[in-house]
Parts: C-alpha cells; sequence; structure tokens
C-alpha cells in the first residue's frame, strides 16, 4: 500500500530537487575487433559499437519518458584502447580515436569513454605511443574521453608514466588553446580506477568485464540538499544531532539510488542486456541547487575550505555508501561524493574567494570519492609541478586503498583568479592559484616506479 | 456455497462495527471474502465479498443488520453478484500510474480530473484527497492499459495543468514502490 506522504516526497525529489538519473552508460568489450592494420581494426570497432548500441539511446529514453524521470547522459565505455591497438603508432591511436568518435556520433550517446590504459607498473612501447597520442586524439575528436590508471594500491605508482602524464596534461591544454585548454577536461588520471564506473571522464570496460554490460550513474545534490533542509526546518536546528542528518542522508540516497536501480533494470531488460552497478556518486552540475559544496555549507561550515570541510565531506560521503548499497543489487564505479571544482558553482565561488586552495580540496579528498576535479590552474605551472600534485593524490589513493583521479587544467595564457568557463555540464570557476610552483622537478626527475605500500601493520 | 453477494455498510465510527459486520455473515453462515473499509471524518464505510448458501437472499441480510443492537445506525446495501469473484480479472494491471494533483481549493477540482480520466479511457482504480491550510491535495492510481499513448496523456495533462493552474505530476507506480519499500521486482 503506497502512503500519500512517500507518494509526495517522492514526486518532490522528482520535479523540484533536480533528481535524474545522471549516466546510463554502455560498456563494449572491443577486444574482438583487432584486425590486421588500423584500417581494419577501426572497421570492426564502428561495426562492433553500431551493432551493440543501435537501440541504446532510443530505449533509455524510452524508459525515461515512460517513468518520467529524466536520463541526461547516454554513454558508452569501451575496453581500454591501449589493449585494443597493441602495436599501433601513435598516428594508428589518433585512427582509433577518429573511429571511436564517428562510432559514438552514430549511436548518438552523448560521449564514449575508454580511450585508455592502464600503466600503473610499467609500461609497453604501445603504452608510450598510445600517451603520445592523447593531445591530437583528443583535439581531433568531439565525444571521446581519456584516462590512464597509473598507480594502484597493489603495484605502486609509475613515476616514468607519471613525468609523461604531467606533460601530455600540458600539450591537451596547449593544444586546444582557443578553447581555453578544454582538452585537458577530457583526460583524468586515475590511482585504482574502476573497470565499471559509468561516469565520464574515467569510464572505461575493464578487462574483467563481460561482453555488454550496462552501468548507471545516479547522482542527486540537490535531492539531499532539499531533505536536509527541510529536516532542519521541520525539526529545528536546536532538536537535531549530527547522527539525525546523518540517517537522513542515508535514507535519501536509498531513494535516490532506486530510481537508478528502477531505470537501469528496465533499460537492460528492454536492450537484453546485463545490468551491472548503479554509481550512488552525488555528482554536482553547475545548475543552482545541484550542489555538493551548498550540502557541506548546510551541514555548518559557512564557506566550504574552512576548518571542518573535511570531516563533513567524510561523514556526507559515508553516509551516501550506506544509503545507496542496499538499495541496489549491485554497487560500484566509485560510488560517493564527487568535488569537481568548475562543475559545483558552490565550490568555484569558494575557489574564486580564496577560501577554498588547493591544499585543501586535496585533503578532501581523503575522505571522498574521486579526487583533485576540473581544477583549472594558470597555463604557466611547469610539467613537472603538475605531475607531483598529481603524484601526491595517486599517492593517497595507493595508500588509503581507494580511488583517487586527477583532472587539472593548465589554462593556457591565463593567471590564477581569471575566470574560465566551458558551458554546460563542464561549467565554470576562477582560476586556482597554486603555490610553490616549480619547486618539484627534482622528485619527478627520479622516474621508476614508486614501490607499492605494505598491507598489513596499518596505524 | 454457491452465491456470492457484495455489500457495502456505512457508519457513524466507534468501536465495535466490524464485529457486528461480520457476526451478521458469520450467523448466515456467510464465509468472507475480500473486504476494505476506510475512516474519514468520523464516518466508516466499508466495501465486502461474502459467500452464502443459495437460500439465503440479500433480503435476509439486511434483516439481519437490522435485528442489530447498534449504538449507530448501519446503512447496509447488498447485491447478488453479476459474476463470481473467481472469474474477475486476475492480478493488476501492468500499466498503474500514479496521479498526484495540487491546487488551491476550489469547488470542481475531483470533477475536472474525473471528466480527464473518463475522456481519456482511464480507470481511477484508488483516489484519495486531502485539504490543508488551503491546499488541496489529490492521490489517483490509474489503469492506463487501455491507453494507446502514455506520451499523449502527459501532452494533454500538461494543457490542462496550463488551464486549471492545478499542479499534476503523472509518474508509473513502480516508481514510488521503487523508492519506498524494501523489496524492489
Amino acid at each position: 500500500m503506497l502512503r500519500s506522504d512517500h507518494i509526495l516526497a517522492t514526486v518532490e525529489m522528482i520535479q523540484k530537487e533536480n533528481l535524474d538519473v545522471r549516466a546510463v552508460t554502455m560498456g563494449i568489450n572491443l577486444l574482438d575487433c583487432r584486425g590486421g592494420g588500423v584500417a581494419e581494426t577501426c572497421r570492426r570497432v564502428e561495426e562492433k559499437i553500431g551493432t551493440a548500441a543501435a537501440r541504446f539511446v532510443e530505449t533509455c529514453e524510452q524508459v525515461s519518458r515512460k517513468y518520467g524521470i529524466p536520463v541526461v547522459n547516454k554513454r558508452i565505455s569501451v575496453t581500454p584502447i591501449a589493449f585494443v591497438g597493441a602495436g599501433f603508432d601513435r598516428h594508428g591511436f589518433v585512427e582509433l580515436a577518429l573511429s571511436l568518435d564517428r562510432a559514438a556520433t552514430a549511436a548518438h550517446v552523448d560521449i564514449l569513454g575508454g580511450f585508455s590504459a592502464q600503466v600503473e607498473k610499467g609500461m609497453t612501447a604501445t603504452d608510450r605511443e598510445y600517451i603520445a597520442s592523447i593531445p591530437e586524439a583528443l583535439a581531433r575528436t568531439e565525444k571521446i574521453c581519456a584516462s590512464i590508471n597509473i598507480a594502484s594500491s597493489h603495484k605502486g605508482i609509475n613515476m616514468d608514466a607519471l613525468a609523461l602524464i604531467g606533460q601530455t596534461v600540458k600539450d591537451l591544454a596547449e593544444i586546444t588553446r582557443d578553447q581555453d585548454g578544454f582538452g585537458a577536461a577530457k583526460f583524468v588520471v586515475f590511482c585504482n580506477q574502476p573497470g565499471d564506473n559509468p561516469f565520464m571522464a574515467g569510464a572505461i570496460h575493464g578487462l574483467e568485464e563481460a561482453d555488454l554490460v550496462l552501468n548507471v550513474g545516479v547522482s542527486g545534490p540537490g535531492v539531499v540538499a532539499r531533505a536536509l533542509e527541510r529536516l532542519i526546518q521541520t525539526r529545528g536546528r536546536e532538536n537535531l544531532r549530527l547522527d539525525d542528518i546523518a540517517e537522513e542522508i542515508k535514507q535519501t540516497t536509498f531513494r535516490v539510488t532506486r530510481c537508478g536501480e528502477l531505470i537501469g533494470r528496465k533499460v537492460s531488460e528492454e536492450l537484453g542486456i546485463e545490468f551491472g552497478v548503479v554509481d550512488l556518486s552525488l555528482a554536482p552540475t553547475p545548475t543552482v541547487g545541484d550542489s555538493v559544496g551548498e550540502i557541506l555549507e548546510i551541514l555548518g561550515v559557512d564557506v566550504v575550505g574552512a576548518p571542518g570541510s573535511t570531516a563533513i565531506l567524510a561523514m556526507l560521503n559515508d553516509a551516501v555508501k550506506k544509503g545507496g548499497i542496499f538499495a541496489s543489487k549491485a554497487v560500484g564505479g566509485l560510488s560517493g561524493a564527487f568535488i569537481p571544482v568548475m562543475e559545483d558553482a558552490v565550490l568555484a565561488a569558494a575557489a574564486g574567494s580564496g577560501a577554498l586552495c588547493l591544499e585543501k580540496l586535496e585533503a578532501m579528498t581523503c575522505v571522498c570519492s574521486v579526487g583533485l576535479d576540473m581544477i583549472p590552474i594558470p597555463g604557466s605551472v611547469d610539467a613537472a609541478t603538475i605531475a607531483a600534485i598529481i603524484a601526491d593524490e595517486m599517492a593517497i589513493g595507493m595508500i588509503n586503498n581507494k580511488t583517487t583521479a586527477v583532472r587539472l587544467i593548465p589554462v593556457p595564457g591565463k593567471e590564477a583568479g581569471e575566470i574560465v568557463d566551458f558551458g554546460g555540464l563542464f561549467g565554470a570557476s576562477p582560476i586556482m592559484p597554486v603555490r610553490n610552483v616549480g619547486k618539484s622537478s627534482r622528485f619527478i626527475a627520479w622516474g621508476g616506479r614508486m614501490p607499492a605500500p605494505i598491507h598489513s601493520f596499518k596505524n | 456455497m454457491s452465491k456470492q453477494m457484495v455489500m457495502s455498510v456505512m457508519s457513524k465510527d466507534r468501536p465495535g462495527i466490524v464485529a457486528d459486520i461480520t457476526g451478521v455473515i458469520y450467523q448466515l453462515k456467510g464465509d468472507l471474502a475480500d473486504l476494505n473499509q476506510s475512516v474519514l471524518c468520523d464516518y466508516f464505510s466499508m466495501i465486502l465479498i461474502a459467500s452464502f448458501d443459495d437460500a439465503v437472499t440479500p433480503e435476509d441480510v439486511v434483516a439481519g443488520f437490522s435485528h442489530l443492537p447498534s449504538a449507530t445506525k448501519l446503512e447496509v446495501v447488498v447485491k447478488e453478484m453479476e459474476a463470481p469473484l473467481e472469474s474477475a480479472p486476475e492480478g493488476r494491471s501492468q500499466e498503474v500510474y500514479v496521479l498526484t494533483v495540487q491546487g488551491q481549493n476550489k469547488s470542481g477540482l475531483v470533477h475536472r480530473i474525473g471528466l480527464f480520466c473518463c475522456q481519456h479511457g482511464i480507470n481511477i482504480l484508488d483516489l484519495a484527497t486531502t485539504l490543508s491550510r488551503g491546499l488541496y491535495t489529490m492521490i489517483l492510481q490509474l489503469d492506463l492499459s487501455h491507453v494507446e499513448s502514455v506520451d499523449a496523456i502527459r501532452t494533454d495533462l500538461a494543457r490542462c495543468a496550463e488551464e486549471s493552474g492545478l499542479h499534476l505530476v503523472l509518474q508509473h507506480e513502480d516508481l514510488f514502490k521503487a523508492t519506498t519499500e524494501i523489496t524492489l521486482l
């Protein structure tokens, strides 16, 4: 028996609080697409994606209409492309990227992820060619996202790859200079990258996955924020304690996740494709009222970045996981709270006012999903400093057995405080200052590997 | 047992009404099948189905109620069912939607929505309304299995919302089950 108050709460959630299914991502294995050469491989890749995703977008829209829940993005993730293109040179990888772009356009998806490699321990000659192809591949394509896993808790950090990636981020920004370095927003560096993440830019179809699988990313920071405001208003601030707040977040996340689970199951039923996981992340958008930063401020810091921000984020991240895990048959991907600066209006404002600095963001990433995400920095910051920022973030993930990632945009020709605006879901923010620039090059120059940490004696 | 009757009972609410009603059926050796009851503003209403021997007539049942020493008057309507309960369509439609309607209270709101459903061939399975501080809320469970296009219904609803100033939201029942029930089938 459905209760009226429950019905009205769900209606509120969908109509007024920005509830949506952020992404339905179809994972496609491309390992069987390898042909004798680049052209043959590209043809097979396009053919496979074309067949697998023929009814994908249409079906998502159909289910979305039936249930009245918007599915914001329809995406494809593929096997990390360095495996598919083993033996290709950089030009071959650019051709593969163009081929993926054509396939994504033909399938009418918003974006395709998986132009990727996994080099956490060592790099093959192919991996090096793949890395060298990234700037041109992303500059010449529209829908392709790239990611690379350079570290893991079990293998350590590949410092040779790290140094190359510092330069790649610079090159990516430079080659897309006329778009304020937008190319760098489509490339993310990981430690412990999951193989079933539906969110971009880091979505891949991991080698451990089945041939085709459907993963769903739910979001809803707006829903959580409004639920907390309602709770505080109806019960009164003086009558609430922090554990009441955590409980409310848990229950709200349960309901949000269930919507994603429902949509995911129905789409996978319609398509006859295995349903993989729900990724229950609080992923903000630049829309006012759809911000993770706002939740932090509702929970008691006047501005994000003030002392207490890390502790609140830790509780939020944990409560989101607890609520979501029970709501879904299988939870995976990143699952937690994201703090992408450009994509979150409140975080961007805090970065602009100086309340939120890069070091505080780094601390916050120790307790939440992902990492230093969508952060515009001055174009003058050198490659070694960028690599060193990435190294710090990789170390956090490696030691704490969690996924961390970095997506920095060194905006060419612009300095701290100037505004960069990519529009749409990518958002806008003042460029954040980087302190101690140019002081880490001796560290990056070592190369080699940072050994994997010990997995006992944890204190 | 070969005769099924449907009966509705209304009374001012008090403790003991269910015992009284079922007592009458028990004394006539009836067997209770489905039953639904509701209380609104201190008034009790029940609809139920029971089976009786062939010899028992609806008049016998009404007479049973009239002999009850009841503190409140029980108003009873009894009818013999045209088709037995077992022949009723199995299970619920898969196309049950929930329509929520909210707006400033004024006369004719329910009629307007009822007319909308009627004109679109939509059967109303359940309807509950509440009035709170001038805000009128209706929640309807609708069977859309005979509707050709839910999209077209949504378009017409949007027009109805615009004309009437009501806030109308149509969502599939599964969504509400998913967000409020433990089990997701």
